[in-house]
Order: structure tokens, then sequence, then C-alpha cells
């Protein structure tokens, strides 16, 4: 390989690249933010106008909208430290030796809920929670349960998708600990066994900070994907009863394709952005560490 | 607005005029030879209705030489679909409009006036008769400010879906006439043994605007807005709908804030529930032995009447050229719709489903008999509410605030007195916006 590298061969192999996220990532976005500095709603278009932030404004002091971001840091708080902890406890089982074909065949089987699209994930929860026809309240009629109101309760429609999140994503964390897991040198591991049995000892001193940097990648991307959680609450709930499942991007889809106020569901996509920008960072700073 | 109506008319019947010295030259054929090959885009709903038209469609494209082309989307993403192709100057040559979208492509001049086409005689069927439509119906699809854009296509009405078997085991000879009936008499009668009497679509989004707030309201002399604008959610009327669709609720199925329409029909149909009012579109499946348990047992009757009178749900939808489209799509649009609106196929759209809106067909023999559900819809379409929900470009805006805080109230989470105030407050904050009350806009809905 030379010494140096000229310009144009950088651009070649790098330009692609960045000119296809300007485009797919960049360009959306500046151009988000600058709707969101206009009154602008798709059936008053006469009506267009530049406004400065008064979009931001009404954002930000709009119970709705706080409403609907406490449901989504709710889900996001009950939901992750489900999957962490479930993943975690799968990671650990399949980490153990002498599984044989059973690891491969549950590793198989753990990618089929995280290669299921959101959307489908919503309506196969209608079909199931379905209060008279629904598989689960046949299954809990056998064990002498009443029907229950899945769908239609607030609370139980809540607790659904927090269900139906942890079913999809639980299998994620655990394939990305797993693979965490095998990164600690053998001999380690086999050193720290013969010192303690307290699987506790081993998991806090040797096997976590190898999988700090998979765990780190996990709330990131995680809390990402729960913050604009749409599909699969879309398809099964649209958001009610009332507002009980309405997430934030339920409500920022609501105001820019249902009531076409594009300028604020632009504003509130922005401070969302922001939001989970913030909490990326944090996670970085204060969890992540180089082996 | 009277100068428009004025003009309008005059247009109209000129055109028709000019068309009557032609009728006998007039043919379909003869209209669309110069557009023969042009392609038209319309949206159409997952409905018996359009199934209808979809299955007429063959004789349309052979004789004309126009291809229609379908695209299918469900209700909910119907009009988001239309207004993202309408702003970026799409393909969509014909709108599909529900009564409450039609103030909102009106005044974007997304549609044009019938009365571009009925005043081409080369274009205008002698035979389009307007008088025969249903004046309300024509008015409220298809009608803004005095100036028709629309030929009402797929026409519903409230109606009283019922088990006839259920109602008589339980000792009544018919459905009840009024809603307070309904509620006090039939409803404690028929709710026992995980049968309901009565369910209520309510599901949070246009139905729950449409088919579960407004059915309220209107009935026990509500309505949405007093006569200058101001939210009349407050009033006494208003508030007694809404506290009496709260006290009904005890006789619906639970969960019924998640009903839709298929939840609702699917329940009836299975028998579980005794009575729906539903849309006159439901007609087709309820009556399908396929689809349908209770078809031996349904009867249909007019919505129930409350304080104020029957005062029934009113919805449906109107086709109407787009003005985005080009000449030749335009002259090819209307010609589209001008033949499936058309009374010479109203017997045969009703026949495979859909529910025309021409007077003339309800009027042959036999057809109250064979459809039963043609007079209880003759009648509500002499008893209804053009604003029954208001008609302006407002709507959307102010259909998701109704949704909400409707489907709040109805779990509780707010009183109806509560629940109301601020719907009226934000209702207003909309209308405040859009320059009603500084007089920028009429106050027309």
């Amino acid at each position: 390989m030379p010494a140096t590298t000229s310009r144009s061969t950088i651009f070649a192999f790098l330009g692609p690249a960045v000119i296809s996220l300007a485009v797919i990532g960049i360009v959306p976005l500046l151009y988000a933010f600058y709707t969101s500095l206009y009154f602008f709603n798709l059936t008053k278009l006469k009506n267009a106008r530049f406004i400065w932030f008064e979009n931001y404004g009404s954002v930000l002091t709009d119970p709705v909208f706080w409403e609907a971001m406490g449901r989504t840091f709710r889900l996001l708080l009950i939901s992750l430290p489900l999957q962490i902890a479930l993943g975690l406890v799968i990671a650990l089982v399949l980490h153990r030796p002498g599984l044989g074909f059973l690891r491969v065949l549950t590793r198989l089987s753990l990618v089929l809920p995280m290669a299921t699209t959101y959307a489908v994930v919503g309506l196969l929860g209608q079909v199931m929670f379905n209060q008279k026809f629904g598989v689960v309240n046949q299954l809990i009629g056998f064990l002498g349960v009443e029907p229950v109101n899945w769908i239609g309760d607030p609370f139980n429609a809540f607790a659904m998708i927090i269900f139906l999140d942890v079913w999809q994503w639980t299998p994620f964390v655990a394939l990305v600990l797993l693979a965490g897991l095998t990164t600690v040198p053998g001999e380690v591991e086999e050193a720290a066994r013969l010192e303690t049995k307290n699987w506790w000892t081993i998991l806090r001193h040797v096997q976590l900070p190898f999988l700090m940097p998979g765990l780190v990648a996990i709330l990131i991307l995680r809390t990402a994907d729960t913050l604009k959680l749409f599909d699969m609450v879309f398809t099964l709930t649209r958001g009610g009863p009332g507002s009980s499942t309405e997430l934030i991007s339920l409500m920022i889809q609501r105001v820019g394709f249902r009531a076409f106020d594009q300028g604020v569901a632009s504003a509130q996509a922005i401070i969302l952005l922001i939001i989970t920008i913030i909490l990326a960072q944090l996670y970085i700073k204060l969890l992540y560490k180089e082996v | 607005m009277k100068i428009k109506t004025c003009v309008s008319a005059i247009a109209l019947t000129t055109g028709l005029a000019l068309g009557t010295a032609q009728a006998s030259e007039w043919t379909l054929e003869k209209a669309a030879e110069p557009y023969a090959g042009t392609i038209v885009d319309v949206v159409f709903l997952l409905r018996p209705g359009y199934e209808a038209a979809e299955a007429m469609l063959p004789d349309f494209e052979a004789r004309t030489g126009i291809k229609v082309n379908i695209v299918k989307h469900p209700y909910e993403n119907a009009l988001g679909q239309q207004v993202l192709d309408f702003v970026a100057d799409g393909d969509f040559d014909i709108a599909l409009i529900d009564l409450v979208w039609i103030g909102n492509f009106a005044e974007n001049d997304w549609i044009v006036p019938v009365s571009k086409f009925t005043s081409n005689p080369d274009l205008a069927d002698p035979e389009l008769d307007m008088d025969d439509f249903f004046p309300l119906v024509l008015n409220a699809f298809g009608g803004w400010n005095g100036e028709v854009y629309g030929l009402p296509f797929d026409n519903y009405s409230g109606l009283m879906f019922y088990n006839d078997c259920m109602l008589k085991d339980a000792g009544f000879d018919g459905p009840p006439k009024t809603w307070s009936e309904l509620k006090d008499v039939y409803g404690p009668a028929l709710t026992k043994d995980g049968k309901y009497a009565f369910a209520l679509q309510s599901k949070r989004n246009e139905t729950q605007s449409a088919d579960s707030f407004a059915r309220m309201l209107w009935p026990f002399g509500g309505s949405f807005l007093d006569e200058d604008f101001r939210s009349n959610l407050l009033s006494k009327e208003s508030q007694a709908g809404l506290n009496f669709r709260q006290d009904l609720m005890q006789y619906m199925p639970d969960g019924i804030v998640s009903y839709d329409h298929a939840e609702t029909v699917n329940a009836f149909a299975q028998g579980d529930v005794a009575m729906i009012t539903e849309w006159s579109a439901f007609y087709s499946s309820l009556k399908n032995p396929e689809t349908s348990k209770v078809v031996d047992c349904m009867k249909i009757a007019p919505e129930p009447m409350g304080p104020a009178g029957r005062k029934p749900a009113l919805g449906g939808f109107s086709l109407a050229v787009a003005s985005q489209a080009d000449e030749d799509e335009q002259a090819a649009a209307w010609l589209f719709i001008q033949w499936v609106t058309s009374k010479a196929n109203a017997l045969e759209y009703l026949e495979r489903g859909g529910v025309p809106a021409r007077r003339s067909v309800y009027a042959q023999d036999g057809i109250a008999e064979k459809f039963d559900f043609v007079p209880a819809l003759v009648e509500s379409w002499q008893d209804g509410v053009p604003e029954f929900r208001p008609r302006f470009a407002e709507w959307p805006e102010i259909t998701e605030i109704v949704q909400e805080w409707g489907t709040k109230i109805m779990l509780g989470d707010v009183t109806t007195e509560e629940g109301a105030r601020i719907l009226g407050e934000r209702m207003e904050a909309v209308l405040e916006e859009a320059g009603y009350y500084s007089g920028d806009k009429p106050l027309a809905q």
C-alpha cells in the first residue's frame, strides 16, 4: 500500500457513501428543519408563511405533545430493561458449553421475531389478542380466566404493546450479548471459574466488561427504535383507545398526515431527533469504555 | 354565494338544454371517441360500492376505449393520499370526495365544477338529469358554496340494522322508535348471556367523529357549532346527547371505543349484538350468508328519533374531476363519472352491491321488496342534515380533536362537560386561525 493516497482515490472510495448519506439522510432533515420554520399546512398552502420558531413554541407548550412523549418514555423505561434482562439470561444460557444442536436451533429461532415486519407484528397482535376470537383469550380460558379486553382497555392495550416489543426485540439483545460473551478470552473465563463458583462474580468482573460495547450499542439502537416506534402500534391500536397508546411517532404522523400540518409535525420531529441524539451521547459518555 | 349559485344554475340549465337538443345524437361511444386511449386515475375504497363499480367497468372501457386505473386505499388513507397527490400536482384525474372533504378540495381548487362539462354538449349526456339525484345527497356530497363539483357515487345514510329474532325472543314486535326507548326498554331486555342490545362503532378515527359523536348530538338538538360558528358543545342539547351516549354504553360490548365498522358489523353478523346503527353501504355484506349468520333475522329501520327528530347520520362520497388533469383527461374523467352515476346504470350498481343516489331507481316496482333497506334509506335522505359534520376545509383538523376528546369522554378520562369544553376551545382556535371570526371567511359549513 502506498504511503500517501491521492485525493481522487479517497473521493472515489468515500464519495458515493457520503453523497448517498447526504441525499438520503441530510437533505430531508434540512428540509424538515426548513419546513418547521413555516406555517405549512398542506390543505392551506395559500397561507404558507415564514414564522420563525413559532411552531417550536407551540409544540413545547402543547400538553398533548408531552403526554405522548411521556408515554413513549414509559414504554422505553419498561420494555428496554426487560429486553436486556431476558436477553442476558438467554445469552448466558446459550453461552454454556454442551448444548450442541439445540444452541444452533435456538439461535435460528431467535432471528424469526426480528425478521418479522413491524406492521405484521401489529396485525398478528390484533388477531391474537382479539377479545372474542383471539388465541390468547382462548389459552387463558383453558385456565379458567375470563376473556380479557386487550385492545379496548387503555391499560391492557399499553401492556400489549410492551409485550409485543419485548417479544420482537429480546432476541436481538440476546444475540448481541451472546456475540459479546464469545469475545471473552477462554483462558480468562476458565481461570475465573476455577477461582469462584459464583456466576454473578464472573458476570460482573469478567464478562460484563466485554459486554459493555454491545450493551451500549443495544441501548442506542433500541432507544432510537423505541422513540420512533410506529408501524406496530399503528396497525395494532392506531394510538387508541383514546390516547393510551399514542406514542410520539404516531402523534407526528397524525399531525403531519391527518391534520396535514407539516410545519408543526416537522418541529415535533426535530425536537424528537434532538432528544434522541442527547440520549445517545449520554449513553456513550456514561457507559462506553474500551475493553 | 347567490350570484355563484345563479351562474352555476344557468350554466347547468344551458348545458342541459343544449344537450336535450342533441339528445338523439349523443352517445357515450361518440362522446368518448377523441379520448380513446386516455388513462384516468382514481382512488377507490375497499368497500362494496367500489367493488360494484369495478365489476361494471369493463363495459365502460369497451365502449369508450378510456382506461380507468383504480388505486385502492382503505378509507383512513384515502384523504392523505389524495392531498399529497394534489399538492404535488400528481396523477389523479378524479377526486373521490367524502362529504366532509368537499370544502377542503373546493377551496384549494383541486376539483372542477361540473358546469364546465354540463355546459359542453359534446360531453354532457342529455340523460344526465341532475334533478334525479336526491337533493340532500347532491348538495351535501357534491356541492360547496353554491357550486356543484361532484356527483354522488357511494352514498350512505345511517340505518338501524336489527336482529328481529333476538327482539322477538325478548318480546318486542319491532325496533325502538326513539333513542330513549332503545336505552331504557330494549337495552336491559337484550343485554344478557354475553349478548348486547346495541353496539355503537366508536374507534378513534373518523368513526368516532361521524358514527359516534355526531350521531348523538343531532337527534338531541345539539350541534358542533352555533350560528356564529362558536362551539355549541356545552349547550343543554349537546350535553344531553353526549351524556346519553355515556349511559347507553352499559348496553354495548366492552371495549366499544376500539370498535370500528368491521368489528361492529361483525358483532351483529355473528348474532352477538341485537341492534346497530350503520351505514347503508354495509347492507350487502350483512345480507351475504358467507359473511353473516343473521341473514334471515336481519331487518332494517330508520335510525331512532331523539327529542329533535330523527337527524340520522349522513355520509358518502362523490366523484369530481381533478383540476390537475389535462383537458383530455378531464373530459375522459367526466365521461366516466357521468356514466357510473347515471340513471341508466343505477339498477345494475344497486344489484351489484352499490347504493346509488338516483331517485328514479328506488321508485321502480319491486325494488323496495328486493332491497329491504330502501324504504328506510329513502326516508333517511329526507330527514338528513347536510352539516351533520361541518364540511369546511378545517374539518381534517377538527375531526382529530373530536376523535381525541370524544374517546376520552367515552373512556371516562374526562366528564362530558369538561371534554366538550376543551374540545370546543380547540375547535374555536382552529376556526380563529382560519379567519372565520375576523370575517375573512364566510360562515359556510
